[in-house]
């Protein structure tokens, strides 16, 4: 359990660190086209990515989004049970603006290190 | 599907687990709000689920996809404590956090470690300075003898024991105490901080 001392990541857990690091950007982009809950939140991720591993994963990021003031959540009663729903607020929506943009920036300097390996490789 | 009587029970009895948990470390109404939001979640998976021969099975694999109730209250735990030790800055919050963090991770918990000896030293001197009104003749500097045995809080002063400057040792007790606890919660809040900045830059419970 104890580390700090630099060593090579394993692949499993290279995978696994950038799949929570895109978790919370996942989760923002689930819920900014209008307002979702916690299972639809899961239900859209699983359709579109392999992000949730654990469903139980998302909601202690839900609630720390909320109070970071990311996002808002409200109960509404439904036929069968209570559902809460989030919605992006205005701070919300000006940091997925500038994680979209990071994200793009960032893929594309790695997609680029990529291609110029694959290129020098095959000279 | 409609849960039996059995089923209902088992879904019961996850969330009791759950709430049990998670009331260790977090105010009874947030903890309520997490565990009303888990219910709704299982109640819509089961509503969704098709009729199954065996219940268990489909039970299981249901709360299974959702994680142990310890660990998802040890998710939410490390999440949650922290914001709320840090904007309250109260004692027990920041008590439940440490110790939220020291049970997720090795950093927390070595950090853990040496700030409870920072709140334990902080008490025994006060502890040293408030006995004295209560015990005057047992706290001071003991001698024997002639010879320096120690300083501090004595409950029983065996015969031919002598203690002096009692209240001069209540006065550095208070003042020390007082001192040790101001730094170490001050360090302890810095800590959290931290963490919590931290954790915007690196999202995901680590314990899931």
């Amino acid at each position: 359990m104890l580390t700090g001392f630099p060593m090579t990541v394993p692949a499993d857990s290279w995978t696994e660190q950038l799949r929570r690091g895109g978790l919370e950007l996942a989760i923002l982009l689930a819920v900014a086209p209008g307002t979702r809950y916690g299972l639809e939140i899961i239900r859209h991720l699983q359709e579109a990515t392999d992000l949730v591993v654990g469903e139980g994963t998302i909601y202690p990021i839900l609630g720390r989004l909320t109070r970071d003031g990311l996002l808002q959540a409200e109960w509404q009663a439904s036929a069968a049970h209570p559902r809460k729903y989030y919605r992006l607020t205005d701070a919300g929506t000006r940091r997925l603006r500038v994680m979209v943009q990071d994200w793009r920036m960032f893929a594309s300097k790695i997609d680029r290190l990529v291609q110029a390996a694959a290129q020098e490789g095959g000279k | 599907m409609n849960l039996s009587e059995a089923g209902e029970s088992r879904v019961r009895g996850y969330l009791f687990m759950l709430e049990s948990s998670l009331r260790t470390f977090l105010r009874r109404d947030v903890a309520a709000d997490a565990v009303r939001e888990v219910e709704s979640h299982i109640r819509e998976r089961v509503r969704e689920t098709e009729p199954m021969p065996n219940e268990r099975d489909a039970l299981n694999q249901l709360l299974e996809a959702l994680g142990p109730p310890h660990r998802l209250a040890r998710a939410y735990s490390a999440e949650m404590a922290v914001d709320e030790a840090v904007s309250s800055g109260r004692l027990g919050a920041t008590a439940r956090a440490l110790v939220a963090l020291a049970l997720n991770t090795a950093r927390g918990f070595a950090v853990g470690l040496a700030l409870l000896i920072g709140y334990l030293a902080a008490a025994a001197l006060l502890i040293v300075a408030a006995m004295k009104p209560v015990f005057p003749d047992n706290v001071g500097l003991r001698w024997m003898n002639g010879e320096f045995r120690g300083a501090g809080w004595e409950l029983s002063i065996p015969p031919g024991m002598v203690v002096t400057h009692g209240w001069w040792v209540m006065a550095i007790s208070a003042v020390l105490g007082a001192i040790t606890l101001w730094l170490t919660h001050r360090a302890a809040r810095r800590y959290l901080r931290l963490v919590s900045e931290r954790r915007q830059l690196r999202p995901g419970p680590q314990s899931l």
